[in-house]
Protein backbone atom coordinates (compact mmCIF):
# COMPACT_ATOMS: atom_id res chain seq x y z
CA UNK A 1 0.00 0.00 0.00
CA UNK A 2 1.49 3.77 -1.11
CA UNK A 3 2.54 6.11 1.69
CA UNK A 4 -0.41 8.35 0.58
CA UNK A 5 -2.82 5.79 1.58
CA UNK A 6 -1.41 4.87 4.87
CA UNK A 7 -1.05 8.60 5.92
CA UNK A 8 -5.01 9.59 4.84
CA UNK A 9 -6.61 6.12 6.39
CA UNK A 10 -3.61 7.29 9.37
CA UNK A 11 -5.39 10.41 9.85
CA UNK A 12 -8.85 8.97 9.75
CA UNK A 13 -8.12 6.43 11.84
CA UNK A 14 -6.66 9.09 14.49
CA UNK A 15 -9.82 11.05 14.02
CA UNK A 16 -12.72 8.27 14.42
CA UNK A 17 -10.64 7.42 17.73
CA UNK A 18 -10.57 10.83 19.23
CA UNK A 19 -14.20 11.26 18.44
CA UNK A 20 -15.01 7.82 19.69
CA UNK A 21 -12.95 8.89 22.90
CA UNK A 22 -14.75 11.82 24.00
CA UNK A 23 -18.09 10.41 23.21
CA UNK A 24 -17.58 7.29 25.67
CA UNK A 25 -16.13 9.93 28.20
CA UNK A 26 -18.00 12.93 28.06
CA UNK A 27 -21.39 11.50 27.06
CA UNK A 28 -23.86 9.87 29.75
CA UNK A 29 -24.18 6.22 29.00
CA UNK A 30 -27.60 6.52 28.84
CA UNK A 31 -27.66 9.40 25.90
CA UNK A 32 -25.07 6.44 23.83
CA UNK A 33 -27.45 4.00 24.25
CA UNK A 34 -30.00 6.11 22.78
CA UNK A 35 -27.11 7.63 20.11
CA UNK A 36 -26.14 3.64 19.33
CA UNK A 37 -30.22 3.05 18.58
CA UNK A 38 -30.63 6.24 16.12
CA UNK A 39 -27.62 5.23 14.26
CA UNK A 40 -28.63 1.26 13.99
CA UNK A 41 -32.18 2.49 12.85
CA UNK A 42 -30.88 4.83 10.19
CA UNK A 43 -29.00 2.51 8.56
CA UNK A 44 -31.83 -0.37 8.75
CA UNK A 45 -34.65 2.25 7.88
CA UNK A 46 -32.25 3.09 4.61
CA UNK A 47 -30.96 0.37 3.44
CA UNK A 48 -34.07 -1.66 4.72
CA UNK A 49 -36.71 0.66 3.38
CA UNK A 50 -35.48 3.84 1.37
CA UNK A 51 -32.69 1.84 -0.73
CA UNK A 52 -35.51 -0.87 -1.96
CA UNK A 53 -38.46 1.28 -2.38
CA UNK A 54 -35.71 3.15 -4.60
CA UNK A 55 -34.75 0.10 -6.53
CA UNK A 56 -38.95 -0.76 -6.60
CA UNK A 57 -39.29 2.62 -8.30
CA UNK A 58 -36.58 2.52 -10.56
CA UNK A 59 -37.82 -1.40 -11.34
CA UNK A 60 -41.18 0.45 -12.40
CA UNK A 61 -39.43 3.28 -14.25
CA UNK A 62 -38.02 0.52 -16.29
CA UNK A 63 -40.76 -1.86 -16.93
CA UNK A 64 -43.50 1.00 -17.89
CA UNK A 65 -42.13 4.04 -19.08
CA UNK A 66 -40.95 4.18 -23.11
CA UNK A 67 -37.48 3.76 -23.41
CA UNK A 68 -36.93 7.40 -24.76
CA UNK A 69 -38.99 9.29 -22.26
CA UNK A 70 -37.00 6.85 -19.26
CA UNK A 71 -34.74 8.97 -19.03
CA UNK A 72 -36.16 12.10 -18.08
CA UNK A 73 -38.41 10.43 -15.40
CA UNK A 74 -35.40 9.36 -13.56
CA UNK A 75 -33.47 12.51 -14.13
CA UNK A 76 -36.49 14.31 -12.77
CA UNK A 77 -36.55 12.07 -9.69
CA UNK A 78 -33.31 11.88 -9.03
CA UNK A 79 -32.82 15.71 -9.01
CA UNK A 80 -36.22 16.44 -7.31
CA UNK A 81 -35.29 13.90 -3.99
CA UNK A 82 -32.76 16.32 -2.05
CA UNK A 83 -35.67 19.09 -1.87
CA UNK A 84 -37.89 16.35 -0.88
CA UNK A 85 -35.91 15.15 1.51
CA UNK A 86 -35.32 18.23 3.37
CA UNK A 87 -38.75 19.00 3.42
CA UNK A 88 -39.86 16.34 5.02
CA UNK A 89 -38.97 18.24 8.73
CA UNK A 90 -40.03 21.52 7.22
CA UNK A 91 -43.30 20.67 6.69
CA UNK A 92 -43.52 18.39 9.79
CA UNK A 93 -42.58 21.76 12.15
CA UNK A 94 -44.17 24.37 9.99
CA UNK A 95 -45.87 27.46 11.80
CA UNK A 96 -44.52 25.89 15.13
CA UNK A 97 -42.29 28.27 16.58
CA UNK A 98 -43.17 31.94 17.67
CA UNK A 99 -43.40 34.68 14.85
CA UNK A 100 -40.00 36.54 15.79
CA UNK A 101 -37.88 34.06 15.12
CA UNK A 102 -38.87 34.34 11.49
CA UNK A 103 -38.53 30.17 11.32
CA UNK A 104 -40.44 27.92 9.22
CA UNK A 105 -43.06 30.19 8.73
CA UNK A 106 -43.54 29.30 4.94
CA UNK A 107 -46.02 27.35 3.01
CA UNK A 108 -43.64 24.30 2.78
CA UNK A 109 -46.04 22.01 0.66
CA UNK A 110 -46.74 24.57 -2.31
CA UNK A 111 -43.57 25.72 -2.11
CA UNK A 112 -41.84 22.30 -2.65
CA UNK A 113 -45.38 21.40 -5.20
CA UNK A 114 -43.79 24.55 -7.32
CA UNK A 115 -40.43 22.99 -7.02
CA UNK A 116 -41.47 19.87 -8.03
CA UNK A 117 -43.74 21.29 -11.56
CA UNK A 118 -40.05 23.56 -12.12
CA UNK A 119 -38.24 20.13 -12.16
CA UNK A 120 -41.16 17.81 -14.01
CA UNK A 121 -41.13 20.85 -17.00
CA UNK A 122 -37.94 21.43 -17.29
CA UNK A 123 -37.59 17.04 -17.84
CA UNK A 124 -40.93 17.69 -20.38
CA UNK A 125 -39.16 20.23 -21.82
CA UNK A 126 -35.52 18.18 -22.55
CA UNK A 127 -37.77 15.26 -23.75
CA UNK A 128 -39.50 17.48 -26.47
CA UNK A 129 -36.31 18.58 -27.91
CA UNK A 130 -35.06 15.35 -27.30
CA UNK A 131 -38.27 14.15 -29.97
CA UNK A 132 -38.03 16.98 -32.16
CA UNK A 133 -34.25 16.21 -32.68
CA UNK A 134 -34.83 12.72 -33.05
CA UNK A 135 -37.38 13.58 -35.65
CA UNK A 136 -34.87 16.04 -37.64
CA UNK A 137 -32.48 13.28 -37.57
CA UNK A 138 -34.95 10.82 -39.30
CA UNK A 139 -36.02 13.39 -41.87
CA UNK A 140 -32.58 14.38 -42.40
CA UNK A 141 -31.39 10.68 -43.48
CA UNK B 1 -6.90 -18.11 11.46
CA UNK B 2 -10.58 -19.31 11.32
CA UNK B 3 -12.32 -19.59 8.42
CA UNK B 4 -16.34 -19.47 7.67
CA UNK B 5 -17.36 -21.74 5.06
CA UNK B 6 -20.00 -20.35 2.75
CA UNK B 7 -21.58 -21.70 -0.65
CA UNK B 8 -19.52 -19.82 -3.36
CA UNK B 9 -23.66 -18.54 -5.00
CA UNK B 10 -25.38 -16.57 -2.63
CA UNK B 11 -28.76 -18.20 -1.56
CA UNK B 12 -31.46 -18.27 -4.35
CA UNK B 13 -33.53 -15.33 -2.35
CA UNK B 14 -30.40 -13.18 -1.59
CA UNK B 15 -30.87 -9.72 -3.81
CA UNK B 16 -29.42 -9.82 -6.99
CA UNK B 17 -29.42 -5.96 -9.32
CA UNK B 18 -28.67 -6.13 -13.04
CA UNK B 19 -28.47 -2.28 -12.58
CA UNK B 20 -26.14 -0.86 -16.05
CA UNK B 21 -25.92 2.86 -13.87
CA UNK B 22 -24.85 1.77 -11.15
CA UNK B 23 -20.52 1.87 -11.31
CA UNK B 24 -17.29 3.22 -9.86
CA UNK B 25 -17.02 6.14 -12.53
CA UNK B 26 -20.29 7.35 -11.16
CA UNK B 27 -19.77 7.11 -7.30
CA UNK B 28 -16.57 8.24 -7.57
CA UNK B 29 -17.52 11.51 -8.65
CA UNK B 30 -20.05 11.80 -6.52
CA UNK B 31 -18.14 11.02 -3.80
CA UNK B 32 -15.58 13.22 -4.52
CA UNK B 33 -18.70 16.24 -4.39
CA UNK B 34 -19.50 14.26 -1.38
CA UNK B 35 -15.93 14.30 0.78
CA UNK B 36 -15.51 17.86 -0.64
CA UNK B 37 -18.27 19.03 0.79
CA UNK B 38 -18.08 17.30 4.48
CA UNK B 39 -14.75 18.34 5.03
CA UNK B 40 -16.06 21.77 4.75
CA UNK B 41 -18.69 21.05 6.80
CA UNK B 42 -16.23 19.43 9.33
CA UNK B 43 -13.83 22.18 9.04
CA UNK B 44 -16.25 25.05 9.60
CA UNK B 45 -17.72 23.17 12.53
CA UNK B 46 -14.17 23.28 14.13
CA UNK B 47 -14.18 26.88 13.95
CA UNK B 48 -17.93 27.16 15.20
CA UNK B 49 -16.39 24.94 17.89
CA UNK B 50 -13.70 27.75 18.57
CA UNK B 51 -16.31 30.59 18.69
CA UNK B 52 -17.43 28.72 21.91
CA UNK B 53 -14.52 27.52 23.63
CA UNK B 54 -11.58 29.79 22.25
CA UNK B 55 -8.71 28.87 23.84
CA UNK B 56 -7.40 32.01 26.05
CA UNK B 57 -4.01 32.84 24.47
CA UNK B 58 -5.57 33.03 21.35
CA UNK B 59 -8.89 34.94 20.89
CA UNK B 60 -11.28 35.39 18.64
CA UNK B 61 -10.56 37.73 15.76
CA UNK B 62 -12.08 40.30 14.99
CA UNK B 63 -11.86 40.42 10.76
CA UNK B 64 -13.04 40.31 8.61
CA UNK B 65 -16.35 41.27 10.25
CA UNK B 66 -18.45 38.89 8.38
CA UNK B 67 -15.94 35.61 8.85
CA UNK B 68 -18.55 33.91 11.38
CA UNK B 69 -21.20 34.45 8.72
CA UNK B 70 -19.60 32.69 6.22
CA UNK B 71 -17.94 29.59 7.76
CA UNK B 72 -21.27 28.82 9.86
CA UNK B 73 -23.26 29.89 6.45
CA UNK B 74 -20.99 27.30 4.57
CA UNK B 75 -21.29 25.00 6.86
CA UNK B 76 -24.66 24.50 7.36
CA UNK B 77 -25.23 25.09 3.48
CA UNK B 78 -22.30 22.00 2.28
CA UNK B 79 -24.41 20.30 5.09
CA UNK B 80 -27.32 20.21 3.24
CA UNK B 81 -26.08 19.65 0.00
CA UNK B 82 -24.38 16.68 1.02
CA UNK B 83 -27.89 15.18 2.03
CA UNK B 84 -29.12 14.61 -1.70
CA UNK B 85 -25.43 13.85 -2.60
CA UNK B 86 -25.20 11.47 0.28
CA UNK B 87 -28.91 9.62 -0.77
CA UNK B 88 -27.45 8.93 -4.27
CA UNK B 89 -23.89 8.00 -3.28
CA UNK B 90 -25.24 5.03 -1.41
CA UNK B 91 -28.03 4.26 -3.92
CA UNK B 92 -24.75 4.04 -6.36
CA UNK B 93 -23.14 1.54 -4.01
CA UNK B 94 -26.37 -0.33 -2.52
CA UNK B 95 -25.78 -3.29 -4.29
CA UNK B 96 -22.30 -3.93 -2.86
CA UNK B 97 -24.46 -4.58 0.71
CA UNK B 98 -25.43 -8.15 -1.15
CA UNK B 99 -21.95 -8.83 -1.97
CA UNK B 100 -20.98 -12.08 -1.86
CA UNK B 101 -19.72 -13.75 -0.14
CA UNK B 102 -20.16 -10.79 2.44
CA UNK B 103 -16.74 -11.13 4.09
CA UNK B 104 -13.77 -12.73 2.62
CA UNK B 105 -11.39 -12.13 5.39
CA UNK B 106 -11.17 -10.74 8.67
CA UNK B 107 -9.66 -7.66 7.14
CA UNK B 108 -12.25 -7.14 5.15
CA UNK B 109 -15.58 -7.83 7.49
CA UNK B 110 -13.82 -5.00 9.35
CA UNK B 111 -13.66 -3.06 5.94
CA UNK B 112 -17.32 -3.66 6.07
CA UNK B 113 -18.30 -2.60 9.28
CA UNK B 114 -16.01 0.37 9.20
CA UNK B 115 -18.51 1.61 6.00
CA UNK B 116 -21.53 0.64 8.16
CA UNK B 117 -20.36 3.10 10.66
CA UNK B 118 -19.42 5.53 8.15
CA UNK B 119 -22.70 4.92 6.79
CA UNK B 120 -24.68 5.47 10.04
CA UNK B 121 -22.91 8.04 11.32
CA UNK B 122 -23.30 10.06 7.87
CA UNK B 123 -27.06 9.82 8.10
CA UNK B 124 -27.22 10.87 11.58
CA UNK B 125 -24.70 13.90 11.44
CA UNK B 126 -26.58 15.35 8.30
CA UNK B 127 -30.03 14.61 9.97
CA UNK B 128 -29.99 15.70 13.19
CA UNK B 129 -27.36 18.89 12.03
CA UNK B 130 -30.56 19.82 9.88
CA UNK B 131 -33.29 19.45 12.58
CA UNK B 132 -31.03 21.54 14.90
CA UNK B 133 -31.59 24.22 11.77
CA UNK B 134 -35.30 23.93 12.95
CA UNK B 135 -35.01 23.55 16.27
CA UNK B 136 -36.45 19.96 16.00
CA UNK B 137 -34.37 18.44 19.45
CA UNK B 138 -36.18 14.85 18.76
CA UNK B 139 -33.40 12.89 20.74
CA UNK B 140 -32.54 12.58 24.23
CA UNK B 141 -28.33 13.26 24.24
CA UNK B 142 -26.90 17.30 24.13
CA UNK B 143 -26.80 18.21 20.69
CA UNK B 144 -24.05 19.91 20.46
CA UNK B 145 -20.94 17.77 22.29
CA UNK B 146 -22.51 14.60 20.18
CA UNK B 147 -22.87 16.80 16.42
CA UNK B 148 -18.81 17.77 17.03
CA UNK B 149 -18.17 14.48 18.23
CA UNK B 150 -19.64 12.72 15.62
CA UNK B 151 -18.12 15.00 13.05
CA UNK B 152 -14.67 13.73 13.93
CA UNK B 153 -15.95 10.37 13.52
CA UNK B 154 -17.62 11.16 10.41
CA UNK B 155 -14.18 13.17 9.07
CA UNK B 156 -12.24 10.28 9.97
CA UNK B 157 -14.49 7.69 8.13
CA UNK B 158 -14.58 9.30 5.03
CA UNK B 159 -10.75 9.50 5.37
CA UNK B 160 -10.35 5.75 6.14
CA UNK B 161 -12.51 4.78 3.79
CA UNK B 162 -10.92 7.33 0.68
CA UNK B 163 -7.50 5.67 2.11
CA UNK B 164 -9.35 1.84 1.50
CA UNK B 165 -10.88 3.07 -2.07
CA UNK B 166 -8.08 5.28 -3.36
CA UNK B 167 -6.79 2.48 -6.23
CA UNK B 168 -10.65 2.05 -7.27
CA UNK B 169 -11.22 6.13 -7.09
CA UNK B 170 -8.06 6.59 -9.25
CA UNK B 171 -8.74 4.29 -11.68
CA UNK B 172 -12.30 4.93 -12.04
CA UNK B 173 -11.35 9.50 -12.21
CA UNK B 174 -9.10 8.37 -14.00
CA UNK B 175 -11.34 8.04 -17.51
CA UNK B 176 -14.10 9.61 -18.86
CA UNK B 177 -17.29 9.09 -17.22
CA UNK B 178 -19.05 7.15 -20.41
CA UNK B 179 -16.09 4.43 -20.92
CA UNK B 180 -17.51 1.15 -20.59
CA UNK B 181 -21.12 2.08 -20.37
CA UNK B 182 -23.28 -0.50 -21.65
CA UNK B 183 -25.76 0.64 -24.04
CA UNK B 184 -29.53 1.04 -23.50
CA UNK B 185 -32.35 2.89 -23.27
CA UNK B 186 -32.80 5.08 -19.37
CA UNK B 187 -30.51 7.59 -17.77
CA UNK B 188 -27.10 7.61 -18.69
CA UNK B 189 -23.99 8.03 -16.05
CA UNK B 190 -23.83 11.49 -17.31
CA UNK B 191 -27.54 12.48 -17.08
CA UNK B 192 -27.46 10.98 -13.35
CA UNK B 193 -24.64 12.68 -12.97
CA UNK B 194 -26.50 16.23 -14.25
CA UNK B 195 -29.65 15.31 -12.49
CA UNK B 196 -27.62 15.35 -9.23
CA UNK B 197 -25.41 18.25 -9.62
CA UNK B 198 -29.36 20.05 -10.65
CA UNK B 199 -30.49 18.42 -7.35
CA UNK B 200 -28.27 19.89 -5.38
CA UNK B 201 -28.04 23.23 -6.73
CA UNK B 202 -31.41 23.46 -6.09
CA UNK B 203 -31.21 22.46 -2.36
CA UNK B 204 -28.67 24.99 -2.38
CA UNK B 205 -30.41 28.21 -4.29
CA UNK B 206 -33.66 27.61 -2.28
CA UNK B 207 -32.08 27.14 1.29
CA UNK B 208 -28.96 29.52 0.88
CA UNK B 209 -31.53 32.17 1.14
CA UNK B 210 -31.35 32.69 5.22
CA UNK B 211 -27.76 33.26 4.77
CA UNK B 212 -27.30 35.51 1.76
CA UNK B 213 -29.64 38.19 1.73
CA UNK B 214 -29.82 38.69 -1.75
CA UNK B 215 -31.14 35.51 -2.27
CA UNK B 216 -33.66 35.46 0.03
CA UNK B 217 -36.46 35.67 -2.29
CA UNK B 218 -35.53 32.46 -3.44
CA UNK B 219 -35.58 30.92 -0.18
CA UNK B 220 -38.77 28.17 -0.76
CA UNK B 221 -37.02 25.80 1.26
CA UNK B 222 -35.28 28.49 3.86
CA UNK B 223 -36.02 27.28 7.57
CA UNK B 224 -35.57 31.22 8.10
CA UNK B 225 -36.52 34.48 6.39
CA UNK B 226 -34.59 36.96 8.03
CA UNK B 227 -35.95 39.75 6.34
CA UNK B 228 -39.58 39.33 8.14
CA UNK B 229 -37.76 39.27 11.84
CA UNK B 230 -38.68 42.16 14.01
CA UNK B 231 -36.59 44.83 12.55
CA UNK B 232 -35.45 42.56 9.82
CA UNK B 233 -33.18 40.57 11.80
CA UNK B 234 -34.43 37.02 13.27
CA UNK B 235 -34.81 35.59 16.75
CA UNK B 236 -32.93 32.69 17.94
CA UNK B 237 -34.88 33.20 21.88
CA UNK B 238 -37.41 35.50 22.28
CA UNK B 239 -38.03 37.45 25.18
CA UNK B 240 -40.58 34.74 26.53
CA UNK B 241 -38.45 32.21 26.35
CA UNK B 242 -35.73 33.37 27.95
CA UNK B 243 -38.74 34.55 30.69
CA UNK B 244 -37.66 37.90 30.03
CA UNK B 245 -41.21 39.71 30.59
CA UNK B 246 -40.62 43.14 30.49
CA UNK B 247 -37.55 45.53 31.68
CA UNK B 248 -38.28 47.31 35.25
CA UNK B 249 -38.22 50.96 35.01
CA UNK B 250 -35.67 51.50 37.98
CA UNK B 251 -33.14 49.31 35.41
CA UNK B 252 -29.72 50.37 35.66
CA UNK B 253 -26.60 48.63 33.66
CA UNK B 254 -24.24 47.68 36.13
CA UNK B 255 -20.14 47.93 35.62
CA UNK B 256 -18.46 46.33 37.86
CA UNK B 257 -14.49 46.76 37.83
CA UNK B 258 -11.87 49.14 39.69
CA UNK B 259 -13.84 51.32 39.30
CA UNK B 260 -17.71 50.81 39.06
CA UNK B 261 -20.60 52.74 38.28
CA UNK B 262 -24.13 51.96 37.10
CA UNK B 263 -25.78 53.60 33.99
CA UNK B 264 -29.38 54.53 33.39
CA UNK B 265 -31.90 54.43 30.60
CA UNK B 266 -31.13 58.21 30.08
CA UNK B 267 -28.11 57.90 29.86
CA UNK B 268 -27.10 55.06 28.28
CA UNK B 269 -29.05 56.47 25.04
CA UNK B 270 -28.14 59.56 25.33
CA UNK B 271 -24.30 58.56 24.51
CA UNK B 272 -25.42 55.60 22.29
CA UNK B 273 -24.19 57.46 19.19
CA UNK B 274 -21.95 55.31 17.72
CA UNK B 275 -22.87 53.43 14.08
CA UNK B 276 -21.14 50.00 13.55
CA UNK B 277 -22.80 47.77 10.42
CA UNK B 278 -22.12 44.34 11.35
CA UNK B 279 -23.81 41.17 10.58
CA UNK B 280 -25.11 39.31 13.15
CA UNK B 281 -25.20 35.26 12.14
CA UNK B 282 -26.73 32.33 14.29
CA UNK B 283 -24.83 28.72 14.48
CA UNK B 284 -28.09 27.59 13.10
CA UNK B 285 -26.81 29.04 9.53
CA UNK B 286 -29.17 32.16 8.87
CA UNK B 287 -27.44 35.86 8.96
CA UNK B 288 -28.22 39.17 8.10
CA UNK B 289 -26.57 42.54 7.85
CA UNK B 290 -27.59 45.07 10.22
CA UNK B 291 -27.22 48.42 11.10
CA UNK B 292 -26.54 49.02 15.12
CA UNK B 293 -26.21 52.04 17.33
CA UNK B 294 -24.75 52.03 20.71
CA UNK B 295 -21.77 52.81 22.69
CA UNK B 296 -18.30 51.44 22.97
CA UNK B 297 -17.96 48.61 25.15
CA UNK B 298 -14.20 49.60 25.62
CA UNK B 299 -15.76 52.95 26.67
CA UNK B 300 -17.16 51.47 29.26
CA UNK B 301 -14.45 48.97 30.53
CA UNK B 302 -11.88 52.11 30.56
CA UNK B 303 -14.65 53.60 32.43
CA UNK B 304 -14.23 51.07 35.36
CA UNK B 305 -10.78 50.84 35.33
CA UNK B 306 -9.89 48.29 32.68
CA UNK B 307 -8.37 48.20 29.12
CA UNK B 308 -7.96 46.70 25.63
CA UNK B 309 -6.40 44.12 27.93
CA UNK B 310 -9.23 43.59 30.09
CA UNK B 311 -11.36 40.51 29.87
CA UNK B 312 -14.96 41.49 29.84
CA UNK B 313 -18.23 39.57 31.11
CA UNK B 314 -21.55 40.38 30.28
CA UNK B 315 -24.80 39.38 32.24
CA UNK B 316 -28.10 39.39 31.22
CA UNK B 317 -31.56 39.99 33.27
CA UNK B 318 -32.37 36.44 31.88
CA UNK B 319 -32.10 34.12 35.12
CA UNK B 320 -30.80 31.17 33.50
CA UNK B 321 -29.13 29.22 30.05
CA UNK B 322 -25.97 28.93 28.87
CA UNK B 323 -26.11 32.26 27.04
CA UNK B 324 -27.23 34.52 29.73
CA UNK B 325 -23.59 35.46 30.13
CA UNK B 326 -21.06 35.40 28.03
CA UNK B 327 -17.36 36.61 27.75
CA UNK B 328 -15.46 38.79 25.21
CA UNK B 329 -12.09 40.06 25.34
CA UNK B 330 -9.03 40.46 22.62
CA UNK B 331 -9.90 42.01 19.17
CA UNK B 332 -13.74 41.29 19.67
CA UNK B 333 -13.80 43.71 22.09
CA UNK B 334 -11.95 46.41 20.81
CA UNK B 335 -15.17 46.34 18.39
CA UNK B 336 -18.06 45.54 20.57
CA UNK B 337 -20.51 48.02 20.96
CA UNK B 338 -23.19 47.44 23.44
CA UNK B 339 -25.96 48.40 21.17
CA UNK B 340 -29.58 49.95 22.28
CA UNK B 341 -30.78 50.68 18.29
CA UNK B 342 -31.31 48.25 15.73
CA UNK B 343 -31.38 49.50 11.92
CA UNK B 344 -32.63 52.69 12.93
CA UNK B 345 -35.12 51.63 15.85
CA UNK B 346 -35.30 51.39 19.28
CA UNK B 347 -33.97 47.77 20.00
CA UNK B 348 -37.35 45.56 20.39
CA UNK B 349 -37.53 43.31 23.32
CA UNK B 350 -37.05 40.08 21.53
CA UNK B 351 -33.45 41.21 20.14
CA UNK B 352 -32.21 42.63 23.99
CA UNK B 353 -34.10 45.33 25.21
CA UNK B 354 -33.02 47.70 26.51
CA UNK B 355 -29.19 47.18 25.49
CA UNK B 356 -26.93 44.35 24.05
CA UNK B 357 -23.91 42.94 23.18
CA UNK B 358 -23.02 43.12 19.39
CA UNK B 359 -19.41 42.61 18.40
CA UNK B 360 -17.63 41.15 14.76
CA UNK B 361 -16.85 37.60 13.60
CA UNK B 362 -19.10 36.68 16.35
CA UNK B 363 -21.70 33.76 16.85
CA UNK B 364 -24.90 35.11 17.68
CA UNK B 365 -25.88 33.34 20.48
CA UNK B 366 -22.88 35.06 22.12
CA UNK B 367 -23.59 38.40 21.58
CA UNK B 368 -25.53 38.64 24.76
CA UNK B 369 -28.86 40.63 25.23
CA UNK B 370 -31.28 42.22 27.73
CA UNK B 371 -28.27 42.80 29.32
CA UNK B 372 -27.90 43.84 33.39
CA UNK B 373 -23.72 43.86 34.15
CA UNK B 374 -20.83 44.07 32.87
CA UNK B 375 -17.95 42.84 34.75
CA UNK B 376 -14.42 43.87 33.90
CA UNK B 377 -11.73 41.55 35.29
Amino acid sequence: MSVTRWLIGSAGVVLIGWGALRLLTEIPDGDLVALAIWLAVAVAVHDGVLAPLTALAGAMINRFVPGRLRRFVSGALVAGVGITAISIPLLLRENTQPAAKALLRQNYAVHLAWLWVIIGGTAAGLYVVRIVRDARATRGR
Amino acid sequence: MPTLRLPSSPPRLWPRFAERLRSPAVTARVGRVLGLAIGICFVTGLLSGYQYHPWTWLPEPAHPVWGYRLTQGLHVTTGIASIPLLLVKLWSVYPRLFAWPPARSLVHLVERLSIGVLVAVALIELMTGFLNVLGWYAWPWPFVAVHRFLGFVLAGSVLLHVAVKLPVIRAALSRPVAADEPAGGGLTRRGLLTATGAGVTLAVITTVGQSVGRLEPLGLLAPRRPSTGPQHVPVNKTAAQARVRRVAADWRLEVRGPRPFTLGLAELEAGATTRADLPIACVEGWSVDARWHGLPLLDLVRRAGGNADSTVYVHSLQAHGAYSHSLIDGPQLAGALLATHLNGERLDLDHGYPVRLIAPDRAGVLNTKWLALVEVR
